[in-house]
């Protein structure tokens, strides 16, 4: 890992020996233990962190640890399933295209994970899309449309607070009180990026940013026996999951666009869509010529959640993900996953079959933005070493 | 194993169950399976299978969560697997 200037470097020993297989994970989540973090590498012979000067290390590396033993003591290795391997596909580029994109007025950063996107990148999502919605059709799958936000009372009924807390982002607003606003309004300002206000000038959170689109439907049925025992519906929505110092080039944003095709109804009914909908965008990622695998995964849970939760989602085979090849980096981006709640929602919402048994649900659902990036890492920014479909849809 | 010692079992494994998924144990049938009770769902599941660990020394991997989902297969399990009879 190679160190900034002004930060310091951190060597850590954990008091837990890390398995191979919980390398990553650790990694990825020790960006929460302590703000002062600004990079992290978890490698067999340690951890190594850069951190901001001044910091208190015995805290910090106390922190560290507990991340460390609750996620690798007892870890249960996962059950590792390739459905799809098409990792050899013969790819054009091996650059990395975040430079080249920036440089074109392509992609601009506004902030940690925030982007805005130019017409080739646009036009690329599109294509995307187009696919995505060919597959929602395939099913006749009802069209919805589901707003930004989610209440937090629908989020706390999932306890999505006691799995993804970490990853949540919430939207609020300046209290209904004349002096706050006045006082708000002459004295707002923004320095480095943060704005500053008195935090009491806000009011309760009522709302979040919404982390899937599927939820969305799951409520909207809830409470209710499910119209004719099986509902197959679609939608694309913004996306929000905070991931602290992991948010880097397009690979994770804080800010995306996800299309869904979400099944809900008997297990079978839920599991054959689902492996349906895999065999179809086999087909569709044929014709694109991607190179990817598709294989078992588990969703981000933190740390408390992560051990129960994450090897419940393995031994069940509950999610599949979608891993392009990043060629630059010999690397891979989860780009899509087929997914299988069993009857969690089902029960927690009281959705209900016609004999009274909670529904399951289900989805494939797709990031528009990093299928986008893995194309372009796969195929360059020379459109005529693109495909001639995608050449064309994008022309 | 005879028929008492089944039983035997069986009941341990009963109570073991009622008291990871937090039920009184006449809730607890001898034939219960996965997501038969709201409280056996995916957490309770790896609650059960972490007091297995503990209480029986049993090394639970990705197959046995998968596979121990009825009261009758935990049984079996510890008969046939662990116990070695």
């Amino acid at each position: 890992m190679e160190t900034k200037p002004d930060l310091v470097l951190l060597q850590i020993e954990p008091r837990t020996p890390i398995p191979d297989f919980m390398l990553r994970e650790i990694q990825s989540k020790l960006a929460y233990a302590d703000e002062h973090i600004r990079a992290a590498s978890v490698s067999p012979e340690g951890i190594q962190l850069q951190v901001e000067p001044g910091t208190s290390q015995p805290e910090l590396i106390e922190k560290v640890q507990r991340i460390v033993e609750s996620l690798a003591y007892g870890a249960i290795k996962p059950k590792v399933q390739i459905l799809e391997d098409y990792m050899d596909r013969p790819v054009p580029s091996r650059l990395d295209p975040m430079p080249e994109l920036i440089r074109m007025g392509e992609v601009s950063p506004e902030s940690a994970g925030v982007f805005a996107f130019g017409p080739l990148v646009v036009r690329l999502m599109e294509f995307f899309e187009s696919q995505f919605l060919a597959l929602a059709d395939s099913f006749q799958a009802a069209p919805y449309r589901f707003p930004t936000m989610i209440p937090a009372s629908y989020l706390g009924r999932v306890n999505y607070f006691r799995a993804f807390p970490h990853s949540l982002t919430f939207a609020t607003h300046l209290r209904s009180d004349l002096d706050v606003i006045d006082e708000f309004s002459q004295h707002a300002a923004c320095e480095e990026g943060e704005l500053q206000s008195p935090s009491k000038s806000f009011a309760a959170v009522k709302n979040l940013l919404s982390p899937a689109v599927c939820y969305h439907l799951y409520f909207a049925l809830a409470d209710k026996p499910l119209p004719q025992g099986q509902v197959i519906a679609t939608a694309v929505g913004h996306c929000f999951r905070y991931e602290a110092n992991n948010l880097a080039s397009l690979e994770r944003l804080w800010d995306f666009t996800m299309r869904e095709v979400i099944f809900v109804g008997s297990k079978d009914f839920v599991l054959e869509n689902r492996e349906t909908a895999r065999q179809r965008m086999r087909q569709t990622f044929e014709r694109i010529g991607l190179a990817y695998r598709v294989e078992s995964a588990n969703d981000p849970f933190f740390i408390g959640e992560f051990r129960k939760q994450a090897a419940f989602q393995s031994a069940f085979q509950l999610k599949f993900e979608i891993s392009a090849r990043l060629p630059y980096k010999e690397s891979t981006l989860a780009v899509g996953s087929y997914n299988y709640h069993q009857d969690f929602f089902g029960r927690n919402l009281n959705i209900t079959l016609p004999d009274g048994s909670p529904a399951h649900t289900g989805c494939a659902a797709f990031g528009l933005e990093r299928m986008a990036f893995a194309f372009l890492a796969q195929f360059g920014l020379d459109t005529s070493q693109w495909p001639a479909e995608v050449r064309q849809a994008v022309a | 194993m005879n028929t008492n010692e089944d039983q035997d079992l069986t009941l341990q494994v009963q109570n073991l169950l009622a008291e990871a998924i937090q039920v009184p144990l006449e809730l607890v049938t001898p034939d219960l399976a996965f997501g038969d009770l709201p409280q056996w769902d995916s957490l309770g599941h790896m609650e059960v299978m972490l007091k297995l660990e503990e209480q029986y020394g049993v090394a639970i991997d990705a197959d046995r969560i998968a596979r121990l989902i009825s009261i009758p297969e935990i049984c079996r399990f510890l008969q046939e697997d662990h116990h070695g009879n």
